[in-house]
């Protein structure tokens, strides 16, 4: 087919499209998310939080996974423009998860220090709550790749990196309010891995779901 | 044309006009030739002109007028073009045709500059078998006996220095 030919086809028929916003896909987001955290709170599924509150590694995980979320969702949306490349703020966010890390060693350094390695990983626990943050972290993952598929991002990986990071840690920030376990090196293990698998899977799969 | 023209038009495609929007591919279609031809084998221009003319089709939602149309129209050139690279890449080297040898024009100059400047960012092994298969268009047995190198081992610096190459191209556009 000749240039000439395609264009003519092209231009055939055209009909008006409804522009990407940035506002629109940000608020998708947002309604996704509050509704899972809607149904989380009504299913009773929070209810560890009265006694959790008071513990100072609540808020921190708290803190630490919204920002990381918050961040990473506003990072690949922001994506989905093909002007915008994620490189450079992709490397910040690394940095302030190494940050919120060593925050949560230095404001919660070890309650249960004194129990040997295996107790404090708590492995039974520790997969269940793994099972649970990517299960949670599932419908932010549908809602980006749906909005990742409509936009056209030009670095698909690194987009999909970040989007399984974003669904990731808002699992995990979910997943906060029903999590009784306080010990840094309990959280700082089994709240990456079930991170880490919902980013690593997000990163293979995404990049030839949303293929423009 | 001028960027507020090209604009001016992609908001007016963006509510169906559909005469604005022939306009509009047919200087986009001649941007991307000239773009591809410093960049690519001429065989494989026209193909990569009607792919991004596809895309920007299917992504013209996604253009903002608040924004510059050349630049978005760029990122989406460069995002194919780098696709074609990884392409080129993961081909076997035996299937390439000769056509990837550099054409011999004024515009050349410029491009072969542009490509030695990448080419010297790579091993010295890379570069050079780079350049005696895919600009020279010598077969892998003529170029393993010219570099001294083995025919496997050709094979194996062409495949990693294209892979090389495309980072390079893309670290590039993420910097600009």
């Amino acid at each position: 087919m000749t240039h000439d030919a395609l264009i003519d086809r092209l231009s055939e028929g055209l009909k008006p499209v409804r522009r990407r916003r940035l506002s629109v896909d940000l608020l998708i987001v947002a309604v996704i998310c509050a509704v899972e955290l809607g149904l989380f709170f009504g299913m009773g599924a929070a209810r560890p939080m009265p006694m959790l509150m008071p513990q100072p590694s609540f808020w921190w995980r708290l803190g630490s996974l919204g920002l990381i979320a918050a961040i990473s969702a506003a990072l690949t949306i922001l994506s989905f423009n093909p002007v915008y490349s994620p490189r450079r703020a992709s490397r910040w966010l690394l940095a302030i998860g190494a940050i919120c890390l060593a925050v949560g060693f230095l404001i919660n350094a070890g309650p249960d220090a004194d129990k040997n390695l295996i107790a404090r990983l708590d492995w039974p626990a520790g997969l269940q709550c793994a099972k649970k943050m990517i299960l949670l972290s599932i419908p932010a993952v549908i809602g980006l790749a749906v909005l990742m598929r409509r936009g056209a991002p030009t670095d698909g990986r690194r987009t999909a990196w970040l989007a399984g990071l974003a669904a990731a840690s808002w699992g995990a920030f979910v997943f906060v309010f029903a999590c009784p376990f306080n010990d840094p090196l309990y959280i700082a293990v089994w709240y990456s891995v079930g991170c880490g698998i919902v980013t690593a899977v997000s990163r293979l799969i995404l990049p030839r779901l949303t293929r423009w | 044309m001028t960027e507020s023209e090209w604009r001016a038009l992609m908001v007016a495609a963006q509510s169906g006009k559909g005469e604005a929007y022939r306009r509009l591919l047919t200087e986009v279609s001649l941007w991307l030739h000239r773009y591809y031809v410093r960049r690519l084998p001429a065989g494989m221009v026209d193909d990569a002109v009607q792919e991004v003319l596809l895309a920007v089709h299917e992504k013209r939602h996604t253009f903002d007028p608040a924004q510059e149309f050349g630049p978005w129209l760029g990122a989406i050139a460069r995002y194919k073009w780098i696709d074609r690279l990884r392409a080129m890449k993961a081909a076997p080297t035996e299937e390439l045709s000769d056509s990837l040898a550099i054409r011999d024009h004024g515009d050349a100059v410029q491009d072969a500059r542009s490509l030695e400047m990448l080419l010297a960012r790579l091993k010295p092994a890379q570069a050079e078998v780079i350049r005696l298969v895919k600009l020279q268009g010598m077969s892998l047995e003529e170029a393993a006996a010219r570099s001294g190198q083995s025919v496997a081992l050709v094979k194996v610096n062409i495949h990693r220095g294209i892979g090389r190459l495309a980072a390079l191209v893309r670290d590039q556009a993420d910097d600009a």
